[in-house]
């Protein structure tokens, strides 16, 4: 007897739980934006005290994956005419400039094979080749005021960081993918690279530079729909 | 617990546990299938069998809604479920229970060679929720390994590839959601569901 009622009970139980756990579920939204707004200064908190300005250790180019970097755009492909092509720095700095390709491929290039880690799930090892951004800062010597730095690109994505993940040894405006000049679709003339964020907060097609002493109120493209800011790895 | 062959009474006494316990069961219970969830919703943006052309779990079985909200539960819930069995790892140390409350020789032994079926039972038990508690840490390990992997590449890289490393971080879920069934039925088994009851409330 007390064993059917058991039985009985535990089914009750076991019907109660499983049906809160799908009216929880359900696939909505719903406090979704509210748990983000929460825990993300926490976890923003983790991940800038995470951040190293050591250079991550990188893979040999015999571990690049060509075929897994998948093409993620948000609107449309821009043509760009690399002769027309300036990257404008500016905003908080002493010296705003304005650089040309022929310009950026003078400045010591650097190359790095690194992992680009995608909010999505996938990643692929990747050779990059630019201008360390951090070395582009400096020639448009940084007021001290400056906290942080806006990407504008070509087909209107935005994108900001922190000021000490965009001077990271391995943040690189780059113009070479796996050896080979950067394609229309990867972000060319120039775009970011850096093992140290997800792939949204690496804007291709950059045309614009902008450095701030705060955060406005639009942080990026996808951060504005509800993805973390910081976007650290 | 030796056999005194007298008279046992009719029924035995409720099974109490310490409160430190429950509350370690309810929020572990809580926190890891929030974790399930959202977990399936990262999985579903880019499922690890087959990429964008996979299989991709049915709307009811995730919890946020898009990637982005699935993240926020995702990187909400982690905290307490990892900070939950960060201190009850240290209270099992601490108090000793690991002496008492989880499998030993003593259990191996018992299932190898006891003729009391009851033994076996309770053996078999012990055994499964502490072989739970690796695949718990793996989880947490694989977690952290997609989540920072430049931060910490040296665990990163120990899991082969992304690819083995994002399977070994999904298979948490089929393992704990079977480990929750033959957990509660040998519970059941073991103490009836004065014992499951009393894990709880």
């Amino acid at each position: 007897m007390s064993k059917l009622i058991s039985r009985r009970h535990l089914l009750q139980w076991s019907g109660l739980s499983s049906a809160s756990l799908l009216l929880s579920s359900c696939g909505s939204t719903l406090g979704s934006s509210e748990v983000g707004q929460v825990f993300e200064p926490l976890n923003q908190a983790t991940q800038a005290l995470l951040l190293s300005q050591k250079p991550v250790p990188e893979f040999s180019v015999s571990a690049i994956e060509p075929d897994k970097l998948l093409i993620n755009t948000f609107d449309q492909t821009p043509q760009i005419d690399p002769a027309k092509y300036r990257l404008q720095i500016e905003g908080e700095v002493n010296h705003p400039i304005q650089l040309s390709l022929t310009d950026l491929q003078t400045l010591p290039l650097t190359s790095m094979v690194i992992r680009h880690v995608c909010v999505e799930g996938w990643s692929a090892i990747v050779q990059w080749g630019g201008v360390r951004l951090h070395e582009l800062l400096r020639l448009a010597q940084p007021k001290s005021s400056a906290r942080y730095v806006y990407f504008k690109s070509a087909d209107g994505y935005y994108e900001s960081w922190d000021l000490a993940s965009a001077t990271h040894p391995q943040t690189l405006m780059a113009y070479q993918k796996n050896d080979q000049p950067l394609s229309a679709d990867n972000g060319a003339p120039l775009r970011l690279a850096s093992p140290i964020k997800l792939g949204y907060k690496q804007s291709k097609w950059v045309t614009q530079i902008v450095l701030t002493n705060q955060l406005m109120p639009t942080k990026g493209y996808w951060e504005d729909q509800g993805y973390e800011w910081f976007g650290g790895l | 617990m030796t056999a005194t062959p007298a008279k046992r009474p009719k029924s035995p006494p409720i099974p109490t546990q310490a409160l430190l316990a429950k509350i370690f069961h309810w929020t572990n219970l809580i926190s890891l299938f929030v974790m399930l969830f959202s977990g399936l919703q990262i999985y579903n943006a880019n499922p690890v069998f087959g990429g964008r052309g996979g299989w991709h779990f049915p709307d009811f079985l995730t919890l946020g809604g898009w990637l982005g909200g699935g993240r926020s539960w995702h990187f909400a819930a982690m905290w307490f479920y990892a900070l939950n069995l960060l201190w009850y790892g240290l209270y099992v140390l601490i108090s000793r229970r690991w002496q008492k409350r989880f499998a030993s020789g003593g259990d191996v032994k018992a299932l190898r060679v006891s003729q009391n079926a009851k033994r076996k039972n309770y053996a078999l038990h012990r055994l499964v929720y502490t072989a739970i508690i690796p695949i718990l840490l793996l989880s947490i390990a694989s977690g952290l390994a997609m989540y920072k992997p430049a931060s910490f590449h040296w665990l990163s890289n120990s899991f082969i590839n992304w690819q083995t490393l994002r399977t070994i971080h999904f298979a948490a879920v089929p393992v704990i959601i079977l480990f929750t069934f033959i957990h509660s039925l040998l519970a059941l088994k073991v103490g009836t569901l004065r014992l499951v009851r009393s894990m709880f409330i």
